[in-house]
């Protein structure tokens, strides 16, 4: 599934609704700040394009809320509550040390043959990379199975596609007024 | 799925179709269609529980069902094994209805769902098909109680190795039949159930990140999906400095927005992406090119303009000293 031009359309809409937050106060400000409020109007104009049903889009307005809660707040203006930002699903806390050392006990009994280690060595490295998918994914760590991750991503993905080719055309277009 | 009344989304046009009448087709079809000994219980199980349902559950259901019925109505005809063809987004089709309408019951991941259900049953035996369409199909069922109760976890949708019963309040159970030469106890159908939902999912990522289609193999692939999410967000970090940089008062005139609609076509870059030559076609150049003023993009300039996504990216790592 590729993003379509009506996708593209209601991202920039929303996009330039949060841009206009920034413009009254905008003279006096560096290119670090001006970036910051590109980046973050982007993110929650991304995010709030789901309307609350992903989970990846909750996560990331959370993050924006708390870099800017007066953004994400004038952004949404009412269609999501207070509520929907500040909920939480509780993330899972393991003591990786101690963890790893009851595996290593666990494993050190169980009689293994060639094709069980090879076996485990396999699913070891898919849980790594599901691990890192966790952390490249908004509120991966809130998604409990594989299956809502991979969901999720693909949803993640699509949108950020959308962002990525709407900032692109934008970025041309003001670069082609300039050189003219 | 929380839908506000006053927003025009693609789900609320889709509710203008008739919504009881897919499910009333798809199971009529089912039950003709596919072997009735084994399908007839669960469906009348579909027919009492889901006008049970349809009464009570209000706004949830016609959205749901509105999504099915843009792609479910040209699916009816469809049976496994045919492949149809269909406008808009999607490819081929060769699956079963119930699955598409199970799916899409599915409250988060719609879109997805779509694309799912095109793919995942190309390779599937007809005998994988039956055990997997119960599953769905009374699954749905208990999917879309769950929705009443709990909006979000769907946690509950894995377990399928329950068995339905016709009391619709006390906990629904699935029949479930196993494949041959395959173990047959409740957790191992669940887990190979999980397995093949996550190999379904993986199947679209394949489509969806570029370069994927050599690579087999669920380490590899989530690899390349962990890259590909990287460097989306990376562009988005540089695009916004670059245009930051840009424009001092963020002011993009309302030509650009015309621009952009010129520039509808989707430019996923990556630097050994060629743009396919009917996306240029999709976008409606003609009429819009004379409306924006003196913002052209002509099919070429889009080209080059995506064929070269990465080399100002070079310029703006040299100028901001990374």
């Amino acid at each position: 599934m590729q993003p379509t031009s009506s996708m593209n359309k209601e991202f920039l809409k929303k996009w330039q609704m949060g841009l206009q937050i920034f413009r009254p106060s905008i003279d006096n400000t560096s290119v670090s700040e001006r970036k910051r409020a590109i980046k973050l109007s982007a993110d929650v104009a991304m995010a709030s394009l789901r309307k609350g049903t992903t989970c990846w889009s909750r996560a990331l307005i959370q993050k924006t809320a708390s870099e800017d809660n007066f953004l994400v707040r004038q952004m949404l203006s009412g269609i999501k509550e207070e509520t929907l930002i500040n909920k939480k699903l509780p993330k899972v806390m393991c003591h990786r040390k101690i963890v790893r050392r009851s595996k290593k006990i666990l494993m050190r009994r169980k009689s293994r043959s060639a094709m069980e280690e090879v076996a485990a060595k396999a699913k070891k490295l898919v849980k790594r990379k599901t691990q890192g998918l966790r952390n490249a994914v908004p509120g991966g760590e809130f998604m409990s199975n594989n299956v809502l991750l991979i969901q999720e991503t693909l949803d993640y993905i699509v949108s950020l596609q959308t962002q990525v080719n709407v900032m692109r055309s934008i970025v041309d277009a003001a670069a082609a007024g300039i050189e003219r | 799925m929380m839908m506000m009344n006053g927003e025009a989304t693609e789900a609320e046009l889709f509710l203008n179709c008739a919504d009881m009448s897919v499910l009333e087709r798809q199971r009529a079809h089912l039950n003709h269609h596919h072997y009735p000994g084994f399908f007839s219980n669960s469906s009348t199980i579909n027919g009492g529980d889901i006008d049970g349902f349809l009464a009570s559950a209000g706004l949830d259901l016609p959205a749901v069902y509105g999504y099915t019925t843009v792609h479910g109505d040209a699916r009816i005809s469809v049976t496994p094994g045919n492949i149809t063809t269909e406008s808009g987004n999607f490819k081929k089709r060769k699956f079963g209805c119930v699955e598409t309408e199970t799916k899409v019951c599915n409250e988060k991941k719609k879109m997805m769902m779509m694309m799912m259900n095109r793919e995942a049953a190309v390779e599937e035996e007809e005998e994988e098909e039956k055990s997997k369409v119960t599953e769905q199909s009374n699954k749905s069922i208990m999917m879309m109680k769950m929705k009443n109760k709990a909006k979000k976890e769907q946690n509950s949708c894995s377990n399928d190795s329950s068995k339905v019963t016709k009391d619709s309040q006390r906990t629904d159970y699935i029949h479930v039949r196993a494949r041959r030469g395959q173990a047959t106890d409740s957790h191992s159908i669940a887990e190979r159930a999980r397995r093949e939902k996550i190999s379904e999912r993986m199947k679209f990522l394949q489509d969806l990140v570029p370069g994927c289609d050599k690579i087999t193999g669920k380490a590899g692939m989530l690899d390349e999906i962990i890259n590909y999410v990287q460097s989306l967000q990376r562009q988005v970090e540089f695009l916004s400095m670059k245009l930051a940089t840009v424009s001092p008062r963020l002011d993009f005139n309302i030509d650009d927005i015309f621009a952009k609609e010129v520039v509808s076509a989707p430019m996923t870059n990556l630097p050994n992406t060629v743009m396919p030559p009917h996306m240029m076609v999709n976008s409606g150049y003609p009429h819009e090119m004379v409306d924006s003023g003196y913002v052209h993009f002509n099919p070429m300039q889009q080209v080059v303009a995506s064929s070269d996504p990465l080399s100002c990216f070079n310029n703006l790592y040299s100028s901001l000293g990374v």
